[in-house]
Formats: structure tokens, C-alpha cells, sequence
């Protein structure tokens, strides 16, 4: 185990496991858990924060549906351990509304129809979201790049990269 | 009407269901945890041919709340997962849980507790012992090994199917040409895994909750095992996270009805990525020889096939998917004569079912293939040769099935091949040596329902409208994701005038809406679409009599208004009156029978550029055009064809599910099953051609499945045109080309 990151941490045992307490920031609100050394971070999500918008498609880090941001990072949560992120701020697709409004990629995934059965859409925003954080202006290259990890059996992406991209249009429309 | 009066018909409205898919609220059946539920895993066979010599649940069991149902509780009756209708005969050789596992993943027993990691646990700590036998997994050899695998003494399912004189045709024959072509065993890969839910409820009914395709098929499945009546039985369709056939045919759902009413508990039967590969169904692999008797002139005077169809370890609907293969051979070329044969059998790998298409990405990739490479061989030019033998509208089906419908085919090829620049780009380039820059294309077919077939096709609606103006089209349609029921609800719309936002279409529930054939056989738009246009009509020529009664003046519905006198009625107060004063409802019915099965056609149309060093291929343009019809939402339509396009790259260069000798699957996850990513997706453009077809909901047809089915053969054409190879055998693989480009050489 990382001691960096979880050395100093309380540590319980119940019948024969033991639990690691972890505090962490989920979309914005500061959480307390208890974790298996084993447990991942999309059970942690799922199972004990009831944030089911965050979807496994293949619990190996291959398709993305269960992307979320890591202190704006984009990570396949059925991959990372979920102790790592002890300290961390996570973001699921359950965060980004403001003020009931929705995020601009979220609406233009909407006015795009850039969804179509829906179970990628959660984590597929999420990759475009760490994308747009970091480069509000993409190519339409940089956005595939961005979603390359992330799959989608119905939309043959095309929706969606023109979601993506009205977006950081309509991003750059607020800015300016 | 005029088309440019339509208020939705065409118009790209939003889905109804997007705000809650973009905010993650749309749930799915493993998002909702049912209460008290037993979650169950099912313990897979890791051998390809084995029986079970013996099982020791004794550790498992120990387990507080772990209950195990193995191979030895189960009924004996045997189903076949691809019939739909009490009836249909398709051969029963399937059990829900088995001591002879023909397949790794096979079902030999289902593990429930009251967690799903606590179910896996205990999965864990059964003993099974297996006496492995040899596996099934050559299809050449399959029909001679079948007692090995199966004890019911058949070796393969045969079918044909056969018109014209096909013996006449080839000795008149100025050419004959043959090629063997392969096309692979793909994984459907919706994005959710499979699951199901059955729930015993009172009055001795079992509900299941499941995201299938075919509602009053699962039912039937059902009471055919559990031997319990139809009314018994409660089929729910779940929230669908894609499906593309994989979720058509039953799979878990007799299981988990049947555990279900055992133990009289809720039983939530839930899937990995691995075991869905493993333990669902997949596209069939086809392999066979199609062989062409041609004039001097380029026209086709026959057609021979021999297809054998790989249906992997239980017959499931493939043989029905073989004989669908032979029909539609027929419904794009103008073939005098045709002789099909084809052989299905039985492997010891994953089974085969239902995928988008149902044969015909197979049939339709053989043929282009083969059409390509013998133009090619015989100096016709592929555009040309196809303009000659391709149908004409209204053109009858020489193998008896439906008239072909208001056909665009030509049409489809002529615009595509001048927006492509087929004659301008049609000499491959080479660039630095290794880049080989080619273009191809390739025409297809797929039909609009089940009419004229062996299969019953009907769909019963009602709509009612509320008093306050709003409308329920009360209809068994099964949301795959594609947006059917915001289609439905803009042809409700469109014929009542009532806004679409106001419109609720349900999906199908065994115990409150009426019978329809499913979400199969691309009948959606064009027999539901169509009994939804009915079944408003219906309404409104109701609401219109009543309103006449009521107020005793004519009244009388005109541009999505109820008009007295000159004056328009609001449509909600109206229906107050009319309930209040006449104590009449204003509810339709209507059951479509569809008296037509128009052919709906594409061309898509592909340049390619191969590195010949390494064997990759990417797409540089792409155009697909469609003889639709009419969209009734022109953004759906766009989206189909997209993700029908994404699908058929991967049947084309790099989607497969290889097994070795020992019947080991290669691909269990997508580390080693590749789909095409976003990077890999060229910007495709699509070209829509919107005649009206007639019976169809203001001349729509369909899109989803057809919209994969030319893309295969488009790429390899592109490929062998880039290369001036002839490679038949699917997927092209990096390692293939290299070979392939190894042996051009020599």
C-alpha cells in the first residue's frame, strides 16, 4: 500500500477485513468512507455515495462508460483503487449542474443529440469536461483524441464530437 | 400533404428521454437495486465441451443467505432462445442450466445471495469437476463432431431456397465467376452488460423486468419452461443500454424467472463484460462460395450459393437467420435464377442470435465482395455493372416475397457515385512507397417488417386524449435507444396536432399494453410508425364526432385543429365537455396489419489508405446514402447511420471472436475485443433520399439496421481496390494485409 497517500490513516477491522478510512471531496461536498484495500472507486461511488450516473461496461479501464475526474483528471473509477483517492476531489456528471442549470457540454450533448441509448453519455461528458477544462478551444482532432477511451456502440461518435465541440463554441461565445 | 407543412414530421426533435441520459438519471435495470432482492451470478463452464462429473455446492451453501440452483434442479424442458411465438417449431436443444457444457461460459448453476460480491464469493467456493471432451470449434468438420457436442443426433440444420432454372442460367452463362468469402463471429457490445430482474408477485404472477427487445417472445419462453399460462406471466422491458439483437433472443430471463418462482424471492441476475462475451449471443459467422453466371453484356442470369453459418453451441434463431440470409439474396439484384443452400452448425463456442441486420450484413458483404472482385476480373466497371442489374421500383421479389416497394437503389448508387467522385478517384495513388490510397463501395437491402413471410406481423395501439389536451399512445415499443418513441410521438403529433412535449409513447408491458411482434425485422417505424399515424387518425375522427354530438353543430378537424363554425376549439376543454357531458372517453384502438414489406436500400461508398508496412487502414472520407422514405427525425436518422457505420468498420478490419483448438475464446474483455474509437471514426457524410414510401408512417421506412450492412464490403472493396488484392476473408487484420501485400508480390 501507497504510504504517501494513506499512511497516516485510521485503519478499522471488521470481522477479518480491514477498512481504511478515507475522506474525500465528491462534487464539491466533502464525504467520509470506509474502504477495502481491494474496493475500486466506482463501487465506492455506485455502492456507498448512490452515485449510479457512473456506469461499468467492462471493469478493465477499457471502455470509459465509468469516467470521472480526479482533481480534474479524467480516470476509468472501475480502475483506480478507491483509497487512492483520500484527499482527492472527484467529479462525477452528478456535479456539474450549477444552480440547476445544466453544464454547456451537457446541453449541447442535448441540442446535439449526441445521446442515444445513454449508458457512455455520463462518462463520455466527463472525458469532454477534463478536456475542455484544459483546452476550451479543441480541434475537432483534439476532441477525438480526448474521447479515444471512451466507447460508443450507437453514436459512431459523430454527435457527439459535434456536441463536444458547440460546447467550446459556446464557451468561447460567454468569454468573449 | 406537403412536405414542408409538416409541424414535426422531419424535424429534429430532442429526445425524450436526453436531460435525464446527459444528467445520469436515466436508470438502468443494475443502477436500482430491487428490494430484498437475491442477486445472482451464474457459474460458467471455463472448458468448451465438457460434462459435469460432479458438483460440490456443500462449502458455497454454508454461506448465511447463499442459495445455489445447479443443473440437477432444473426442468427438463428444452427451448430454443430464438423463438418468439408458440409454435414457430425452431429446434429446442437449450436448457436454462446444464450438466454439458457446450461453450465456455455455458449456465451450470446459478449462484444467488443477498450482494453481488457476496454471490461471486461464494461462486468461488463451488467444486465442479469437468470430463472434457474434445471442442467443436472448425466449421468444416463440425457437422461430424455434432455428436460430441450435442446428443440429439443432428449433425446441421439445412435450408435452401431456390427459383428460376438455375442449370439453364449457368450453361448459357457467357461467365461464371466464384468466390469463398468469411465473415466473422462479432459481439454485439452494448455498452451495458446483461441483467434481468423477475419478481414474484401475488396471484401466482411472475414479473420480469428485462431491456429485450421482444416483450410477449420472452413471456412465451417463459411458459414454455415454467409450464405456467401466458397471463401468468408479466414481462416488463427494462431501460435499454444498447442491444443491436444481442439483447433480442432470451438468454437469462427463463433462468431468472424460473429461480425466481423456486424460491419465491426477487432474483436480480447481473453480468460482467467477460460474461456477457462469453455467455450471450453474437453475429453468426458465415463462410461459404457465392458463384455468378453473367451474359456477355454484364447482366446476372444466376446465382448459386452454399453457405455453411456457424451458430455457435445451440441452434438458437440461427436457422432462421440463415433462411432470412437466402431471402434477401434476391431483393436487390435482378437475379433470374437463384440456388441457395446453406448448413448450419453447431460449435462449441459463444451461440449465435439476433444482430443488427439479421443476415443481411453476412448475405450483402458476400455479394459485394464477390460482385467487386468479378467485375474486376472481368473488366466491367463496378458502378456500370451494378446500374444494369439492380432492381426497379415496384419490381417483384423473384423469390415470392413482397413487392420491393418504391426503390431508390439506382438512385442511391448514381448520386453517390458523382458526390463521391467515384470516376475521378477511381486509379489507386501510392505515396512515400507504402500508403495505397483506394476507394469502393457497396449496395444493399433490408426489409420493412415480416409481411409475406413465414412470421405474423401486427402491432395494436390505442391513444387517448386527456382533458387537458395532452395525449397517451398507449403501445408495445420497445426504446433501444434509437429514439423510437420520440418518433412515434411526432407522428402522434403531426396527425393530432397536439404538441409533441405533451405526448407520452409507452413502452411495452405484457399485462397493460396489446400485443405487438417486437422490435425485430426492422418493423419499428414502418408498422408501428404507421399504426401510430393509424391509431391518431382514429382519435381524432373520434373527438371530432363527439364534438359534434356535443355541441349538435358539424365540427370537423383541419390543420391540427378542432374547427365549429369557422372557430377553433381548444382541443383540452373540449375533451372535458365531452366527458363530463356525454360520459365518453376519447380513446382509439387500432391494430395494423401491414399489407406491404418495401425493400429500404443503401450505398455507402469508402476511400481507404492501407500502409502496406504495418497493415492498418484508415478511412479517409466516407458517404453513405439512404433510400428512406421520409425521416420522420432527421437527427435520429443521422445517428443510425453513424453508429451502423462504426459497427461495420469493426466487422471489416478488426472486430472478431477467435477461439483456439481447444475452444478457448481469445476475446473476453475489450483488451482484446476492439471496437472503433473516436479517433479511428472518419467524418462521414450522408446523403438522404426521401421519396415517400407507400404504407409506411408519411412514407417513412427503415434505417437502423440497414444503415450497417454495406459498410463491410464498402471497406474491403476499398482495400482490394487500394492493393489489388483479393481478400475475402474477415477481418481484415493488420497481419492479413501484410500477408496479403507478402503474397502480391511473389
Amino acid at each position: 500500500m501507497n504510504e504517501g497517500s494513506n499512511g497516516n490513516k485510521e485503519l478499522t477491522m471488521i470481522v477479518g477485513v480491514i477498512f481504511l478510512k478515507i475522506e474525500l471531496k465528491v462534487n464539491g461536498k466533502l464525504r467520509r468512507a470506509e474502504v477495502e484495500a481491494s474496493e475500486r472507486l466506482i463501487d465506492l461511488l455506485r455502492q456507498k455515495l448512490g452515485l449510479v450516473s457512473v456506469k461499468e461496461g467492462c471493469g478493465a479501464g477499457e471502455c470509459g462508460a465509468c469516467t470521472v475526474l480526479m482533481d480534474g483528471e479524467a480516470v476509468c473509477s472501475c480502475v483506480v483503487p478507491a483509497f487512492q483517492t483520500d484527499g482527492h476531489d472527484i467529479l462525477t456528471v452528478d456535479g456539474l449542474e450549477e444552480n440547476g442549470e445544466l453544464d454547456v457540454i451537457q446541453q449541447s450533448f442535448i441540442d446535439c443529440d449526441a445521446v442515444q441509448c445513454g449508458f457512455c453519455t455520463p462518462g463520455m461528458i466527463m472525458s469532454a469536461k477534463a478536456l475542455l477544462i484544459k483546452n476550451p478551444s479543441p480541434s475537432r482532432e483534439e476532441i477525438r483524441t480526448a474521447l479515444a477511451g471512451n466507447i460508443c456502440r450507437c453514436t459512431g461518435y459523430t454527435q457527439i464530437i459535434n456536441a463536444v465541440e458547440t460546447a467550446a463554441e459556446r464557451i468561447g461565445e460567454c468569454r468573449r | 400533404m406537403d412536405k414542408r407543412s409538416y409541424n414535426y414530421i422531419g424535424k429534429n426533435i430532442i429526445r425524450c428521454d436526453a436531460a435525464d441520459k446527459v444528467q445520469g438519471r436515466f436508470l438502468y435495470l443494475s443502477d436500482e437495486p430491487f428490494p430484498n432482492a437475491l442477486v445472482g451470478v451464474i457459474l460458467m463452464s471455463p472448458h468448451a465441451n465438457a460434462t459435469v462429473r460432479s458438483i460440490d455446492v456443500s462449502e458455497a451453501i454454508g454461506i448465511e443467505g447463499v442459495e445455489i440452483l445447479t443443473y440437477l434442479d432444473i426442468p427438463s424442458v428444452k427451448y430454443n432462445s430464438g423463438e418468439w411465438f408458440p409454435g414457430q417449431e425452431d429446434f429446442p436443444d437449450e436448457t436454462i442450466l446444464t450438466g454439458h457444457a457446450r461453450h465456455v461460459g455455458d449456465r451450470i448453476a446459478l449462484v444467488m445471495a443477498e450482494t453481488e460480491e457476496k454471490a461471486r464469493k461464494a461462486r468461488d467456493l463451488v467444486r465442479v469437476e469437468y470430463e472434457i471432451m474434445p471442442a467443436v470449434t472448425v466449421l468444416e468438420t463440425a457437422a461430424d463432431m455434432a455428436g460430441t457436442l450435442h446428443e440429439d443426433g443432428e449433425k446441421s440444420f439445412e435450408g435452401s431456397l431456390c427459383y428460376g432454372d438455375i442449370d439453364q442460367a449457368f450453361s448459357a452463362a457467357a461467365y461464371i465467376e466464384s468466390d469463398t468469402i468469411a465473415t466473422p463471429k462479432v459481439h454485439h457490445a452494448a455498452m451495458e452488460t446483461h441483467s434481468v430482474l423477475a419478481i414474484p408477485r401475488p396471484g401466482n404472477v411472475i414479473e420480469v423486468r428485462t431491456p429485450c427487445q421482444i416483450t410477449f417472445g420472452v413471456q412465451h419462453s417463459i411458459a414454455q419452461v415454467l409450464k405456467i399460462p401466458l397471463s401468468k406471466i408479466r414481462v416488463i422491458k427494462a431501460n435499454m443500454g444498447g442491444t443491436f439483437g444481442g439483447k433480442q433472443e432470451v438468454v437469462f430471463e427463463v433462468l431468472c424467472a424460473w429461480a425466481a418462482n423456486k424460491l419465491k424471492r426477487p432474483v436480480f441476475i447481473n453480468t460482467t463484460r467477460e460474461e456477457t462475451i462469453l455467455s450471450t449471443r453474437t453475429r453468426a459467422a458465415v463462410k461459404g462460395k457465392v458463384e455468378t453466371a453473367v451474359d456477355a453484356e454484364g447482366l446476372i442470369l444466376g446465382r448459386r450459393f452454399e453457405l455453411t453459418v456457424d451458430a455457435g453451441a445451440y441452434l438458437t434463431g440461427t436457422k432462421k437467420l440463415m433462411i432470412a440470409m437466402g431471402k434477401k439474396a434476391s431483393r436487390l439484384y435482378r437475379i433470374p435464377a437463384l440456388s441457395y443452400t446453406g448448413s448450419v452448425v453447431r460449435t462449441s463456442t459463444t451461440p449465435a442470435g439476433a444482430c443488427r441486420g439479421y443476415g443481411s450484413p453476412q448475405i450483402h458483404t458476400i455479394t459485394e465482395i464477390h460482385t467487386d472482385l468479378m467485375c474486376r476480373r472481368l473488366g466491367f466497371d463496378p458502378v456500370g455493372f451494378r446500374l444494369k442489374n439492380l432492381l426497379k421500383e415496384f419490381e417483384e421479389d423473384l423469390s415470392g416475397g413482397a413487392n420491393i416497394g418504391k426503390a431508390r437503389v439506382i438512385e442511391c448508387l448514381k448520386r453517390g457515385a458523382e458526390s463521391f467522385g467515384w470516376e475521378e478517384n477511381i486509379t489507386p495513388k501510392v505515396s512515400r512507397g507504402r500508403f495505397f490510397t483506394g476507394i469502393g463501395f457497396a449496395c444493399c437491402t433490408h426489409g420493412n417488417g415480416y409481411y409475406k413471410t413465414k412470421y405474423h406481423d401486427f402491432s395494436n395501439m390505442s391513444l387517448k386524449i386527456l382533458e387537458d389536451g395532452s395525449a397517451i399512445l398507449r403501445a408495445s415499443i420497445h426504446e433501444l435507444g434509437s429514439g423510437a418513441t420520440t418518433a412515434l410521438a411526432q407522428i402522434v403529433g403531426e396527425v393530432t396536432g397536439i404538441d409533441v412535449s405533451k405526448i407520452t409513447v409507452t413502452e411495452t408491458d405484457t399485462q397493460f399494453t396489446s400485443y405487438d411482434s417486437g422490435c425485430q425485422a426492422s418493423r419499428v417505424i414502418y408498422v408501428c410508425g404507421e399504426c401510430a399515424r393509424l391509431v391518431s387518425e382514429a382519435a381524432v375522427k373520434m373527438l371530432t364526432q363527439e364534438a359534434s354530438k356535443l355541441l349538435d353543430k358539424p365540427v370537423r378537424f383541419s390543420q391540427g385543429s378542432l374547427v365549429c363554425e369557422g372557430k377553433r376549439l381548444e382541443i383540452g376543454g373540449t375533451v372535458r365537455e365531452i366527458m363530463k357531458k356525454r360520459r365518453v372517453s376519447i380513446e382509439a384502438n387500432f391494430e395494423h396489419r401491414p399489407e406491404m414489406n418495401p425493400a429500404s436500400f443503401g450505398v455507402h461508398f469508402a476511400e481507404v489508405t492501407v500502409d502496406k508496412l504495418t497493415g492498418l487502414v484508415k478511412i479517409n472520407r466516407y458517404l453513405a446514402v439512404h433510400d428512406i422514405g421520409q425521416a420522420i427525425n432527421e437527427s435520429f436518422v443521422r445517428g443510425q447511420i453513424y453508429g451502423g457505420i462504426q459497427m461495420g468498420i469493426g466487422m471489416a478490419l478488426c472486430e472478431e471472436l477467435p477461439y483456439d483448438s481447444n475452444g478457448m475464446p481469445k476475446a473476453r474483455n475489450f483488451d482484446k475485443y476492439h471496437l472503433i474509437n473516436a479517433p479511428d471514426m472518419p467524418d462521414s457524410e450522408i446523403i438522404l433520399i426521401e421519396d415517400g414510401e407507400p404504407g409506411g408512417p408519411f412514407g417513412a421506412k427503415s434505417i437502423g439496421e440497414i444503415s450497417t450492412v454495406p459498410v463491410s464490403a464498402a471497406i474491403v472493396n476499398a482495400v482490394n481496390r487500394a492493393l489489388g488484392s483479393s481478400l475475402t476473408d474477415l477481418p481484415l487484420t493488420p497481419a492479413k494485409i501484410v500477408e496479403a501485400v507478402a503474397d502480391l508480390k511473389k
